[in-house]
């Protein structure tokens, strides 16, 4: 057991982009006692994100890094965190995670999510990427389901319920796939030797 | 035979083999933008789309991503 706490106390992870799935994945790792976060996302909190996000009423308005810095302080004051308040680009995705052992993509547009998953494995050695397409909607919990495509690409979700087919997000169907990524993450950490 | 193993299902082509990576999906009808390609394993750039050959008996992934986060 100690091995297993070691192991996640030395790890380095990067959460990009901290809406439904990046709040929840933040939330869980922390309460797992990972030993550092890498978070990111330019935006600040609105009423609508309360839905599924884990932020409060007293919060909105705030950069959501900060928020999630002030949060997740009160779960757990062990991890340390790193917070970017600045748009994730090709370019300086590279600098920011530099130090990251795996990273949590966790934005929404899909065009994003092909920029971060394409950076990371083409300029990123050795880090492992998981990645969520199709978590929209409600029901068909046993749908979603987490796929290792290569070494160090791991792909969550229904792979069809988006979004752009007007269906809504969710607190439960969004959680289960941000409890994929976060459980997909703690079984890298462990039983793979990274570095 | 021209035969690509396409997200670990084998799929038979009746003419021609499309020539690229490129060809390929717009044959699929998958948007270059929002999809994710390895040939072998190998991670295939947006910008290398329309110049990586194809050949029979290529394992290809395409992930494709759908909005929502």
């Amino acid at each position: 057991m100690n091995e297993f706490y070691d192991k996640l106390k030395k790890a380095t992870v990067g959460i990009a982009g901290l809406g439904g799935l990046g709040s929840t994945v933040a939330v869980a790792l922390a309460r797992t006692a990972i030993g550092n976060l890498i978070i990111a996302d330019f935006d600040t909190i609105e009423e609508s994100n309360l839905n599924r996000q884990h932020y409060f009423l007293n919060q909105i308005g705030e950069y959501k890094t900060d928020a999630m810095i002030e949060n997740l302080k009160q779960i757990n004051p062990q991890v340390k965190v790193k917070g970017y308040k600045q748009k994730l680009t090709a370019g300086n995705i590279p600098e920011i995670f530099a130090e990251v052992d795996v990273i949590a993509e966790c934005f929404d547009k899909a065009e994003q999510k092909k920029m971060l998953v394409e950076t990371v494995l083409t300029k990123m050695e050795r880090v492992v990427v998981v990645t969520v397409s199709g978590l929209a909607g409600y029901g068909r919990s046993n749908e979603i389901v987490t796929s290792r495509i290569s070494n160090r690409l791991i792909v969550i979700g229904d792979g069809k319920s988006g979004t752009d087919l007007n269906l809504p997000l969710t607190a439960g169907r969004v959680w289960l796939a941000a409890s994929h990524q976060a459980n997909a993450v703690v079984e890298i950490l462990v039983d793979e030797i990274i570095k | 035979m021209n035969v690509l193993k396409i997200n670990g299902t084998e799929k038979t082509f009746d003419s021609e083999l499309p020539d690229t990576l490129a060809a390929l999906l717009e044959q699929l009808s998958v948007n270059a933008e929002t999809v994710v390609a390895e040939v072998d394993g190998r991670i295939i750039e947006r910008s290398g789309f329309d110049k990586t050959e194809l050949h029979s008996g290529q394992a290809i992934e395409l992930v494709r991503f759908v909005p929502g986060g």
